[in-house]
């Protein structure tokens, strides 16, 4: 299991580490950037090795829950948890659009601090996970590194046009 | 471009990923996007043999992103919108929600930095 295929996202915020932490850890500041275009819902969040956090994404009348568990909790630089899909009781599900994706993501995040800013790095393993899963996962982020970029927003367009 | 793991559902978003990776292939696809076409119209324009074509279009057909009529002459392709819609806006969900995520995290750090220089919260 030592070549499980890795998603990587880099981003550099403009604030101390200690601000963006807080940001990551704090359930109404959580819930003010998380998700994008949505109502987010911390219905829990305890940020230590063992605690969880519950969440609710509503738009249109529809909701989408995810489980996430933390494992490693070290302020202000390393977050890392178990991230999964849920029902609406927290149940763990797998993902309705692509049976095969992990069911368990294992999700770290580390901050790191210079002059102000706060260079962040956050990584996607599949945990635990069937052959197939790994599988699903390398084509799907395969995909997306690659840069399909042109082409598929061609497509898109005419996919949509082709619908409407 | 290698295919591997194919499931048999036309919703099989892992073989419609792995059919995407190849560029000859989305340019078929944007093609059909158009309108049907035969192997012969749909080579013309790629410098490909017509079989060069077929395997291409065999590959689409299995991830479920066209079908081809059987009783025609012709054998028409054409595009199946549906689950190449689906993986589509699947990827583009996936892609978007950090970016756009982090960008409403710049904002927020952004107001908080100006709270906090006004007057330093006790904590």
């Amino acid at each position: 299991m030592s070549e499980l295929p890795t998603y990587v996202l880099e981003r550099e915020f403009d604030a101390p580490a200690e601000l963006v932490w807080k940001t990551w850890t704090e359930a109404d500041l959580l819930a003010r950037w998380y998700g994008p275009r949505v109502e987010t819902i911390v219905h829990q969040l305890e940020v230590k090795p063992g605690g969880l956090w519950l969440n609710e994404m509503k738009w249109d009348g529809n909701s989408n829950y995810q489980r996430v568990e933390y494992t490693e909790v070290t302020p202000p630089e390393r977050l890392v948890w178990l991230h999964s899909m849920s029902d609406a009781d927290w149940n763990v599900v797998p993902n309705p659009m692509m049976p095969d994706w992990p069911l368990v993501l294992l999700t770290t995040v580390t901050f790191e601090e210079a002059n102000g800013k706060t260079k962040m790095r956050l990584t996607w393993v599949p945990h635990e996970a069937s052959e197939a899963e790994i599988t699903c996962f390398a084509a799907a982020i395969g995909g997306m590194d690659k840069g399909w970029g042109a082409g598929m927003e061609l497509l898109a367009e005419l996919l949509a046009e082709l619908q409407s | 471009m290698e295919q591997v793991g194919y499931g048999q559902t036309s919703e099989n978003l892992d073989a419609i990923f792995s059919a995407l990776a190849d560029p000859t292939r989305r340019a078929i696809l944007a093609r059909l996007a158009a309108g049907e076409a035969s192997v012969n119209e749909l080579a013309a324009p790629f410098e490909m043999s017509q079989p060069a074509v077929s395997k291409h279009l065999k590959v689409l057909e299995r991830a479920g992103l066209v079908e081809r009529d059987i009783d025609q002459q012709r054998r028409p392709a054409r595009l199946k919108a549906e689950p190449m819609a689906a993986a589509v806006s699947w990827l583009e969900e996936f892609k978007q929600f950090w970016s756009s995520s982090f960008d409403q995290l710049d904002d927020l750090l952004d107001e908080l930095k100006q709270v906090e220089t006004k007057g330093p919260k006790n904590e």
